[in-house]
């Protein structure tokens, strides 16, 4: 009997075969949307470790580095460090692999094209050919060429080759603070600490071609900076295996294995009079940052995909309940012919089983071109290739148990409304009978009659109308939440070095260097101002956590060319004893400092009184803002760099890049930041758009429910006189309050996975303010709104293809 | 005589069905005058309903003319059908159609307000007229069927129709409700002065009509006057 009922039901759901597709279609797509997101995260996955790994095919990435970019070790000093902490190395920690020492130097490069000579900020490696650590990453089939290994050769970042038009044997010039030299390019390849290809100290990447990095031998590097062979800013550590360092982003401490290492290296800088900061992987941004847009890819695929499931469940659940409720008669029918509930509720639990499966299928199959899509399109954002690419079984299987758990599930709730009818109750039509509200009467008695019934009919359902709501908030949390944190981003950060800075470019001096760039500027009627600006800061949190923070000096804060957004609390002034200082809203959040109160920090080492007496927004890193004045005390440096405000006509040339350490333009920066924005907002696109798509379905549902439901009222007003027009704008009156009412929940739900989204992305590294851009809060409102209104006319198409004849016919049965 | 409220000449209503034509009317012919309460009785198939809507411009006749206040009623026009039945018909139900969410007193405002009439006092005082002034603020669901179709009585003359319709209007009551039902609605109607054409299969209701039209197979089979008196 059973095949016969279930036959029955599918027959029924068939004639509803729009919203049987658009359930299929969500199922379908929460399924791919999961494999694409997953099958992206786990290749990536596999694309990290083969960059980073210590064997023939990896770049092999060091375990610690230490550095300090205002001194110069020599080789001597390096070679008695690696000796003492060699020495003194113990059998019970991991054993070391190598000690090496590198100069890692910002500079320019000098391209000349059609278009004339371009200064192109840059910065340069030091890699000996028989390097250990951080060699350069040469993957086959990606790159070409070899490393460098004599005094005149280098490997270009592969990132720029296209952008530049560079090719092997090219000769480029490049310079690094007051010299400059010419190199031949002898390879192309990557390297692990410049995966995305950001200066230091920045989280955005320029536009192509508009930052190098370039990889010379050691002796090329003496010979760019006029140095002796072995001479480092940076030492490179690398032990056997990789020990566990502490995860920022996570509660637990993990830095146990690493902290033992640091002990050791620590004492042997003590021992060779070294002094610089050390850092793991999970303190080195460009590392760090790379494993948390991993790992965010990672976390990101179960949400989503569970929340398209969640939308095609509450779909599947009120298409399935009414139909429970349309087909009342009949089961009741069935009830009295002696059919029992087990068997009329296998079919409503097998319908949605049947529904998930054909989605999951359709899914999974689409699902390895959603995953070459992502992976192509992270090849094309962050310049990387993905070597090899794979969708393992278990990721389907992850997959597609929860979707299929989640839409049974909403199979369940139907079935058993349709075994609990009662068939008296049905058949004498006393189901049918309910007593309205009284609450509604009395708040919506003042009301015309129409607008009261509108009112009243629309909350009818009041669990239909909440999961309804339900399904438009999460759709909308899709759609709106990203374009809230995207336009958030934009305001806060795009918005503030559009706007709030006068500077036109950031020039970056070696000690001493302030005096050649003013005489630049001086001769061009270009105004100067010299600034700090060093990721030298540190500091312990609650949890014991070292935190580095940059440092920014200022003259003004008022006047200065880079005004700075102080959301709570007063800017730094000159003080004796601790110094006044302002830190940026991310960091206060992770340190739970408050306004008034001092703190010790490290400032290059040393420690240092700090007192917090603002607040600042607008930085993706965290940062401490100072007096110039003080910093420079503190730090043993006057500038770091200089911001110039040039005048019409006159722009940054080969003679300032010749005297600086490399030259930042601000509209570069804002192209960059403008482009990234844009590309990870792509990213998520597909998603946003879904999400829309999504909502027009959920309230495309409800809607056809609600006036099909209604067929019985309106029929009745239809044949007692009532114009297709005045029924029009009851129904119009509904899809309004409906739509608003929508689009409310909409905006908080969007805010809240716009917070929910933030705080998944935030870490120190990068911390995302959500700030509420009412244009998008409009906007989402305005969509709702409008979807909902613009099923009226097919409510009012129902309207006039209603036979009254034939409804009059059921209105007396 | 005085002109007739309505006149229907040769009036057909055929469908054509894969088994051929279907005769619902086939060829009647009547007048009503004002004040006329008339009963169509015959049995189930007959085309008493079909007769029905075709009275209340639900339905369009394929053939003959229909005029009412010697005016041609619209046929397949449905919003000139819909204007048609606003402004000059009642129609009660046999299942009452209460709407649920409004209360007794509300489903009556709510005919008003569609038909651009809206008035609370009088709207009371029909009810006051069928016996449920003590009701105005309770729910359909709160009362029994005899009061719900009371209501749907008021309700149904609430615009002072000209032509007050109904089918099977007391077929789910039994009958002591029927005859309070049909005392209520002679007395509202006499009242009002509302011409009524109902439809029933129930030979009981005869003695509150002053018309008795019988048909059967699409044809009016007999048409007499039982009652000259319309005060009855």
């Amino acid at each position: 009997m059973s095949a016969l009922l279930n036959k029955r039901l599918a027959r029924s759901l068939w004639r509803t075969k729009l919203r049987l597709l658009a359930v299929v279609m969500m199922v379908s797509v929460g399924v791919f949307a999961g494999v694409t997101f997953g099958g992206y995260s786990h290749n990536l996955d596999g694309m990290y470790e083969t960059l980073q790994s210590d064997d023939e095919s990896g770049a092999n990435l060091a375990d610690l580095w230490v550095d300090n970019r205002s001194a110069s070790w020599s080789a001597e000093q390096v070679g008695t460090f690696c000796d003492t902490l060699s020495a003194s190395w113990p059998l019970t920690v991991a054993a070391l692999d190598s000690c090496e020492g590198r100069t890692i130097i910002q500079g320019t490069m000098f391209h000349t094209n059609g278009t004339g000579t371009h200064i192109i900020n840059s910065l340069w490696h030091g890699i000996p050919p028989d390097a250990n650590a951080d060699k350069i990453w040469m993957p086959e089939g990606h790159t070409e060429g070899r490393v460098a290994s004599s005094a005149d050769e280098i490997v270009i970042d592969a990132h720029v080759v296209e952008a530049l038009e560079l090719a092997l044997g090219d000769t480029v010039a490049i310079g690094a603070g007051s010299s400059s030299a010419e190199f031949t390019i002898v390879g192309v390849g990557y390297h692990a600490l410049h995966v995305f290809l950001a200066p230091e100290g920045s989280l955005f990447p320029p536009e192509s071609g508009q930052f190098v990095v370039g990889y010379l031998s050691d002796s090329g590097m003496a010979r760019l900076t006029n140095t002796s062979l072995g001479a480092s800013n940076t030492l490179l550590l690398d032990v056997e295996g990789t020990p566990s360092f502490d995860l920022p982003d996570t509660e637990t401490y993990e830095g146990d294995e690493i902290d033992a290492v640091k002990v050791l290296v620590e004492d042997a800088m003590q021992a060779a009079n070294l002094e610089g900061r050390v850092r793991d992987r999970g303190q080195n941004e460009p590392v760090e940052l790379m494993r948390q847009d991993l790992e965010g890819a990672k976390r990101t695929s179960v949400p989503f995909t569970v929340m398209i499931a969640a939308i095609a469940s509450i779909t599947i659940v009120l298409s399935l309940q009414r139909l429970v409720q349309s087909q009342a008669k009949e089961i009741a029918v069935l009830r009295t012919l002696g059919v029992n509930r087990t068997s009329l509720m296998t079919g409503y639990l097998i319908a949605p089983l049947a529904i998930g499966a054909v989605g999951c299928t359709i899914g999974a199959l689409m699902g390895p071109w959603g995953v070459n899509g992502m992976l192509n399109f992270y090849e094309g954002i962050v310049g990387l290739p993905i070597t090899e690419r794979e969708v393992p079984f278990s990721l389907y299987a992850s997959i597609i148990a929860p979707t299929m758990f989640v839409v049974f599930l909403s199979g369940a709730f139907p079935a058993w409304k349709s075994s609990q009818l009662d068939p008296l109750e049905v058949l004498s039509g006393q189901n049918q009978m309910r007593v309205g509200s009284t609450v509604l009467r009395r708040l919506t008695s003042w009301m015309p009659t129409t607008l009261g019934l509108s009112i009243r009919s629309s909350v009818r359902k009041p669990i239909r109308l909440m999961m309804t709501f339900l399904a438009v908030g999460i759709s909308l949390m899709l759609f709106g939440s990203v374009q809230m944190m995207s336009a958030g981003l934009q305001d806060t950060i795009v918005g503030g070095l559009e706007e709030q800075q006068s500077w036109d470019a950031q020039v970056y001096i070696s000690e001493g260097g302030d005096a050649a760039v003013a005489a630049w500027a001086n001769e061009r009627g270009a105004t100067v101002e010299p600034l700090i600006e060093m990721p030298l800061g540190s500091v312990e949190d609650s949890e014991g956590l070292e935190r580095v923070f940059t440092l920014v000096g200022f003259d003004s804060f008022e006047t200065g060319m880079r005004s700075v957004t102080v959301i709570d609390g007063v800017r730094p002034q000159s003080s004796t004893g601790s110094s006044q200082v302002m830190v940026d809203e991310g960091a206060m959040t992770f340190l739970g400092w408050s306004i008034g109160e001092q703190h010790t920090v490290l400032l290059n080492g040393a420690e240092h009184e700090v007192n917090i007496v603002g607040v600042t927004r607008g930085e993706l890193a965290r940062t401490m803002y100072f007096q110039r004045t003080e910093l420079g005390e503190a730090l043993g440096v006057n500038a770091t760099s200089m911001y110039l405000a040039l005048p019409e006509g006159v722009e940054v040339d080969a003679s300032l890049a010749e005297i600086s350490m490399g030259v930042v333009e601000r509209q570069t920066l804002i192209d960059g930041m403008n482009s990234l924005i844009d590309q990870q907002t792509q990213i998520f696109q597909a998603m946003m758009y879904l999400g829309l798509m999504f909502t027009i379905a959920v309230m495309f549902n409800t809607m056809i429910m609600n006036v099909a439901e209604r067929d019985f009222e309106l029929a009745t007003l239809r044949v007692l006189g009532a114009s297709t027009r005045s029924l029009g704008f009851m129904l119009l009156f509904e899809s309004l309050l409906i739509g608003v009412i929508g689009g409310l929940v909409g905006v908080a739900f969007a805010y809240g996975g716009a917070v929910g989204l933030a705080a998944s992305f935030s870490s120190w590294q990068f911390y995302v303010a959500i700030v509420v851009v009412p244009s998008v809060a409009y906007q989402l409102m305005a969509g709702v709104v409008l979807i909902a209104v613009a099923m009226t006319p097919i409510g009012i198409w129902r309207l006039r293809r209603m036979d009254l004849v034939e409804k009059v016919k059921d209105l007396s049965q | 005589m005085a002109d007739a409220l309505l006149r229907m000449e040769n009036l057909q209503r055929h469908y054509t069905t894969p088994a051929g034509v279907v005769k619902a009317l086939d060829g009647v012919s009547f007048e009503i005058h004002e004040g006329e309460r008339v009963i169509l009785l015959g049995p189930s198939g007959s085309g008493k309903t079909t007769l029905l809507n075709c009275l209340s411009a639900l339905d369009s006749p394929t053939g003959g003319t229909y005029r009412f206040l010697g005016e041609e009623v619209p046929r397949n026009q449905s919003e000139k059908m819909t204007s048609f039945r606003r402004e000059n018909i009642g129609y009660v139900f046999q299942f009452f159609n209460l709407l649920q969410d409004l209360t007794v007193l509300e489903n009556i405002l709510l005919i008003q307000e569609l038909a651009g009439k809206k008035d609370p006092a009088r709207a009371k005082e029909l009810l006051g007229l069928v016996g449920l002034e003590a009701e105005v603020d309770r729910f359909p669901g709160e009362i029994s069927g005899g009061q719900q179709q009371r209501v749907a009585i008021a309700r149904s003359i609430a615009k002072r129709p000209t032509l007050l319709l109904g089918d099977e209007l007391t077929g789910n009551l039994d009958t002591e409700t029927s005859n309070k039902v049909m005392e209520a609605l002679v007395s509202a109607c006499q009242q009002e002065s509302i011409t009524s054409v109902f439809v029933t299969h129930d030979e009981g209701l005869v003695k509150y009509a002053t018309r008795v039209i019988r048909i059967d197979s699409g044809k009016i089979v007999s048409d007499e006057q039982v009652s000259s008196d319309k005060k009855a």
